[in-house]
């Protein structure tokens, strides 16, 4: 077990330290065997890895997997788990007896419609938090076609939130400013697919990075 | 780096590997392959692969003084030696 751990952790180190440090991966995986006869295989790949972090911000390649991290589990997930909050949250969606705004209009056709749009705008507000988690996960995998698809998904699911809380005359500050937040992720992801594109000039995938 | 040019410097031309550095110095590996690889940046050290002494193990990265790397620790171990080039690669 631990010699697995170990080895997952040395493999991690190898990735921190990218290419221009390629030969210093293959040095320390070479030591690692003789850590691993002395029965220190793990203290020694978490050293490696200690290593590769610290030389990442001094490289193109180590900053720009930092800041992959960094939007990812900084901005986008943090904005997924927001948005599930919301959705547990939210007095419109919440609410068993048909919805809090069907409750409070004395009008019974819109409280039909106000009860009536619970689950698609449950469901919308799911696909935002889902989506946003998908779009982390394709992000720091660099497959920028799925960060197409993912990132299509999610504007698609955000107009729709508030095309249809304007429809129904609700309180859409929230959305349209979730809706703000997420043009600038895709504009951070943008930025990202570019500098991926002129690290990497061979290897992009998807209209993104190019 | 003290202990480093150490153990290096009393091995003269001979070549070492890395996990044997580590048990001779004491120092981990997150403290010693930074050292390694600014000391091979800056020409003191050098490296060079060498062939798995046992079938199916990884080659080995295998370390030594280069002569810069000598005269260097050797105005470290004796400070009234230093020349100036030497105090500003250790500032």
């Amino acid at each position: 077990m631990t010699a697995a751990v170990a080895r997952a952790v040395m493999s991690l180190a190898a990735c921190g330290l990218g290419e221009s440090r390629r030969e210093w991966a293959f040095a320390m995986q070479g030591e690692f065997e003789a850590a691993m006869e002395d029965g220190r295989p793990l203290a020694f790949a978490a050293g490696c890895l200690l290593t590769a972090l610290r030389e990442m911000p001094s490289q193109e390649h180590g900053r720009f997997v930092l800041a992959n991290y960094a939007l990812a589990l900084g901005v986008l997930i943090p904005t997924a788990v927001l948005q599930f909050a919301c959705l547990a949250g939210s007095p419109f969606l919440s609410s068993g007896q048909g919805g809090f705004y069907a409750m409070l209009t004395p009008d019974r056709y819109l409280a039909d419609a106000y009860s009536s749009a619970i689950p698609p705008m449950l469901a919308l507000w799911l696909l935002l938090g889902m989506g946003h988690l998908r779009l982390a996960w394709v992000l720091l995998e660099r497959d920028w076609s799925r960060v197409i698809s993912a990132g299509a998904l999610t504007v698609a699911a955000s107009v729709t939130l508030v095309i249809l809380t304007g429809v129904l005359f609700l309180d859409d500050a929230g959305v349209v400013r979730q809706a703000g937040l997420l043009a600038v992720e895709l504009t951070a992801i943008y930025a990202s697919a570019r500098w991926h594109a002129r690290l990497f000039p061979g290897a992009t995938s998807g209209n993104l990075a190019r | 780096m003290q202990k480093l040019l150490e153990a290096l410097s009393v091995r003269g031309r001979q070549w070492c590997h890395g996990y044997d550095l580590m048990k001779e110095t004491g120092l981990s590996s997150g403290t010693l392959y930074p050292l390694l690889m600014r000391m091979t940046g800056q020409g003191l050290v050098e490296a060079e692969w060498r062939e798995p002494t046992q079938p199916g193990r990884p080659a080995r990265h295998a370390y030594r003084l280069t002569a810069a790397g000598a005269a260097f620790a050797q105005a470290t171990a004796d400070p009234n030696a230093t020349s100036l080039p030497f105090k500003a690669a250790l500032a």
